[in-house]
């Protein structure tokens, strides 16, 4: 066991986790360079074109040190956002050390410093690596002093790399081996095996990745997961390498992963703990959290006919993202589909791209809502997240909606717009820090919901691009919500409706009804497109009908021609959601839906 | 219904611009050889036209009709009668004719033949009009036209009328159909300008040197036409189409709108097969003429291509012709016909089109229902038929 070091590497976004882990594992061999993609870990297209990790990935790697003897390294790769934190704390449980990542010319962020304490939280032991020293801009001096004074890290035990050069891989690959403590356990105690991750293979099924604790693991072994006390046999155990290579047994201390012919999806819960059947141990692996959803919206299948395939595909997400929660949701609209609870708006963004993208599938989401607590006149508390289920206003004695602490990284000249925004969207509390020289960190205390509806765009566009957004979850607190519907002559587009502070109510509305009246084509009938709360109409647009629309001539020849026109039409009006005798194209709800502003609403 | 007989004569001593049927320059050598050629067509047509109902109209379309002599009208006139049943005495005969070829002498022979509608292809009384549309008469030669046709003694004398040309307000259109129907026409089919693709106006409209009007302006002009026409004593039966009375509507193109059967011969001719006990079929001639003459002078039947007409088929053309017209659509008979209900199959589009005033269901003294368009409805009638569900009992 003293050969295995179980350690992360843990980072603000664009610090260079995924090119430090990239050169550990070129380093120590485990692929040939001419095999070597940049960024290996981050499997998905998605995270290679967005640069920022969403899955945890983990392989192991071997390395020779210079005591000559040979160390299993096993890189656990975590997520580098906030809304990731349940998936960054199983990898942590996973592990005895962490790489903690500065970058060399921004210093300590604020993120650095949450992602710190919940690696102390674990109990690892964390050596601080200055990276990009390459820089011009880099200032290792200031860096190692922020380390010293933030972090509260002994900053000799940093070490400087240039993670892009290959820079300092050697020391660092030195200090996991003499800095990070050797794993602890008892290879004769009964088997403790953290399950931290999964994925789906579509030849072998689920690939458990696990974590051992205590005990030893091979094939055929009947293994019990403790949480959904579920039964497995083993199939096949072995080392997370680039690809998957079999071993005999895993011990304690070790991390691999195990088949156990499961085929199904379902039952598997990430952070569950292995154990054998026949010897169990008394107590599960401690400190599983489960994930809380903040944000909720219902995805539906832009075709009907392809309920099925997304029912299919969320199964299969589940999998590898245990954060994901979903359940069968209708509307009279949009049809079938789920509502879809999410950690935060990067998760969901990260779900729907998956979901078309890797399983081609064209949907239509749902105004992001986040989850109220609403105390009825019978002193009844309901937590509602789906604006359906909105209890009438009469009976709502109090409304608490759930607030964030934002912290916001922006450049000194767009302080005041940025203090601006945060004002809008009623943020209070708003406060201000100089980090350095012309940085500048501004703290609001906003109300969730107001974030979900184009915050991180409109931050990017005052700021042209500079500003950075990371929020926690604080608290509840009273709030005037409204729900408003929205109503195509007179008929409720329950996929529309939402709930809203009072005071946005207005313009909101408006433009769900401008968006609306843009994308439905004009009928033979004047449209009324209307916003109301209860009975009340607060935004109207009009679509005026066809004043012309027919052809002069029809004769012999024409009437054929005339018929497949009309099929064709007609075929394309079956893709079109009916609501009343209204024909409303799935595009105008994407772009109702649509969270960012339109081009020309700027 | 009697069954009715169209010909298509393709011939045009020069080609309009916005012109999209089948037609050929009379300066071709196929002119001359073009009556012999279409009687051998009847030949070759009559054994597989099995409706044995005869034939109670015959119409000459093009092209230009008027542009063969009246020995050659006669001589295909004499095949027809030969190979196919015809009404006794004699079926209604339908000339197209273009104001050039109007003269006392001419309108005798037609007389003569049995012509009893003829149809002028005026378009307007405007020069200016006249000019954009390349035509070759101008306006003064289309009033002695219409005047010589009327005193010649047709049952019915028809003139077609186009509108919104490029620039032409409701002032000038008004003024043209006032020109129609002060020389006492009996019938008048007003057609709003089609830009199509493979004309020369669809090449004028590619490279945006013409477009139609727009929306508004079509329609304002739409409703014009038929407000002016009703005062004038004229009603409209379809989109483009009005009479004097019900006696002078076109007894042959009504055949077109309730699927009433018809054999069309001659280039790009359409016809439609609806015997007792066997499905309905439409079927289509070559569309050049070159083609056409080639397979016919080999002893073959110039067909280019066929389809059969199923209950959907059927129904969708039902509705979509039925909302053309006045009449409307008899909703007894649809449902006999084809099964579906169209008022419950469609109870809130029918509510929310009768709130917009697009359509009424009207009954008539015998009980029957039907569902008719009203003016603003007849103006949308395409879309109005798209609007429609017609879910089949499959």
């Amino acid at each position: 066991m003293d050969h295995i070091r179980n350690f992360c590497i843990i980072a603000h976004i664009d610090h260079g986790k995924s090119t430090l882990a990239d050169r550990l594992i070129q380093r120590c061999g485990a692929v040939e360079d001419r095999d070597f993609r940049d960024q290996i870990l981050d499997s998905m297209d998605l995270e290679r074109e967005r640069g920022i990790t969403i899955k945890a990935n983990t392989v192991t790697l071997p390395y020779t040190a210079k005591d000559g003897k040979t160390y299993e390294l096993n890189l656990i790769d975590t997520p580098g956002h906030v809304d990731f934190s349940h998936e960054v704390r199983r990898s942590l449980m996973s592990c005895e050390g962490a790489l903690l990542v500065v970058d060399a010319s921004q210093g300590v962020e604020a993120q650095t410093v949450a992602n710190l304490y919940l690696a102390m939280e674990f109990g690892l032991h964390v050596v601080p690596v200055i990276n990009k020293i390459d820089l011009p801009s880099a200032d290792v001096d200031r860096v190692m002093e922020e380390i010293d004074r933030d972090l509260g890290l002994d900053p000799f035990e940093s070490v400087q790399v240039s993670a892009k050069l290959g820079t300092g891989i050697d020391d660092l690959l030195e200090a996991i081996v003499q800095k990070l403590p050797a794993p602890k356990g008892d290879p004769q105690a009964p088997l403790r095996a953290l399950l931290f991750d999964a994925q789906y293979d579509s030849y072998r099924g689920a690939v458990l990745l696990v974590r051992l604790f205590d005990g030893t693991l091979n094939a055929p072994t009947r293994v019990r997961l403790m949480h959904s006390d579920a039964e497995h046999k083993v199939e096949e155990v072995g080392c997370q390498r680039l690809k998957r290579v079999p071993v005999p047994q895993l011990s304690a201390g070790e991390v691999g992963y195990v088949l156990a012919g499961m085929k199904s999806l379902a039952g598997l819960a990430i952070g569950d703990t292995l154990t054998e059947a026949e010897r169990p141990a008394a107590e599960p692996v401690p400190g599983y959290r489960e994930a809380k959803p903040v944000v909720f919206s219902s995805i539906y299948p832009m075709d009907t006919n392809d309920y099925e395939d997304l029912t299919k595909a969320l199964e299969k997400l589940k999998l590898n993202d245990a954060s994901l929660i979903y359940e069968k949701d209708s509307s009279a609209a949009l049809g079938f589909g789920f509502r879809c609870g999410f950690l935060g708006l990067l998760h969901l963004d990260v779900v729907q791209e998956r979901l078309e993208r890797e399983y081609d599938l064209s949907l239509i989401l749902s105004a992001p809502s986040v989850r109220y607590r609403i105390v009825l006149n019978n002193d009844k508390e309901v937590w509602i997240d789906n604006p359906t289920y909105y209890p009438d206003p009469g009976s709502i004695k109090e409304a608490y909606e759930p607030y964030i602490k934002a912290t916001i990284m922006t450049p000194e000249r767009y302080l005041g717009t940025v203090m601006e925004l945060c004002r809008e969207r009623r943020g209070v509390e708003t406060t201000y820090n100089y980090l350095a020289a012309g940085r500048m960190e501004v703290l609001s205390q906003l109300p969730l919901a107001e974030v979900l509806f184009d915050f991180y765009d409109r931050l990017k566009s005052i700021t042209q691009g500079y500003g950075s957004f990371d929020y926690e979850m604080l608290d509840y607190r009273l709030g005037d919500m409204v729900k408003v519907d929205i109503l195509v002559n007179s008929e409720k587009v329950d996929a529309l409706s939402q709930l809203v502070h009072r005071e946005f109510s207005r313009p909101r509305a408006l433009r769900y009804c401008e968006r609306l009246s843009k994308k439905i084509p004009r009928q033979q009938f004047k449209i009324a497109i209307q916003g109301a709360i209860g009975g009340q109409i607060i935004a109207r647009t009009t679509i005026n009908p066809f004043r012309k629309d027919v052809t002069a001539k029809c004769y012999g020849g024409d009437i054929s021609r005339k018929r497949k026109l009309l099929e064709k039409q007609k075929e394309g009006k079956k893709k079109m959601k009916m609501v009343g005798a209204v024909e409303i194209p799935q595009d105008a709800f994407v772009a109702v839906l649509r969270t960012e502003d339109d081009e020309d609403e700027k | 219904m009697a069954p009715g007989l169209y010909l298509h004569v393709p011939f045009c001593s020069s080609i309009c611009p916005y012109c999209d049927f089948s037609v050929m320059d009379a300066a071709s050598p196929a002119r001359q050889r073009f009556a012999s050629r279409l009687a051998a067509e009847v030949s070759l047509a009559a054994p597989a036209w099995r409706d044995p109902r005869p034939f109670d109209t015959v119409y000459f379309g093009g092209g230009t009709p008027s542009q063969l002599a009246a020995d050659e009208l006669a001589h295909v006139l004499d095949a027809c009668r030969t190979r196919l049943p015809f009404e006794i005495p004699a079926p209604w005969i339908f000339l197209e004719a273009n104001p050039e070829d109007v003269t006392p002498v001419a309108c005798a022979e037609w007389r003569a033949l049995g012509v009893r509608t003829l149809s002028l292809g005026v378009q307007s009384f405007s020069d200016e009009s006249l000019r954009f549309l390349g035509r070759r008469h101008g306006g003064r030669q289309a009033r002695a036209a219409v005047d010589t046709a009327l005193l010649a003694g047709f049952d019915t004398v028809s003139l077609d009328l186009i509108y919104g040309l490029r620039g032409q307000t409701p002032e000038e259109w008004r003024k043209d159909l006032g020109s129609a129907v002060s020389l006492g026409p009996q019938h008048l089919s007003c057609y709003q300008l089609t830009i199509h693709e493979r004309t020369r106006f669809g090449v004028e409209a590619k490279h945006g040197r013409l477009s139609e009007l727009p929306e508004d302006e079509q329609a304002t002009l739409f409703e014009l036409t038929h407000r002016f026409l009703a005062d004038a004593g004229f009603s409209a039966y379809e989109v483009s189409n009005f009479a004097r009375g019900p006696a002078h509507q076109s007894r042959h193109n009504r055949k077109y709108w309730d699927h009433t059967p018809y054999l069309g011969l001659g280039p790009s001719a359409h016809s439609l097969a609806a015997e007792a006990g066997r499905p309905a079929r439409r079927w289509w001639n070559e569309r050049g003429t070159p083609l056409w003459e080639k397979r016919v002078a080999a002893g073959e039947r110039p067909v280019e291509s066929q389809e059969v007409l199923g209950p959907k088929e059927l129904a969708e053309e039902a509705l979509l012709l039925g909302l053309r017209t006045t009449a409307g659509i008899d909703l007894d008979g649809f449902r006999a016909r084809y099964g579906v209900d169209l008022l419950a199959a469609n109870d809130s589009l029918v509510a929310r089109l009768m709130d917009e005033g697009r359509i009424v269901v009207r009954a008539d003294p015998e009980g029957g229902r039907f569902l008719v368009p009203t003016l603003s409805g007849l103006a949308v009638a395409d879309g109005l038929a798209a609007a429609f569900d017609l879910s089949l009992p499959n």
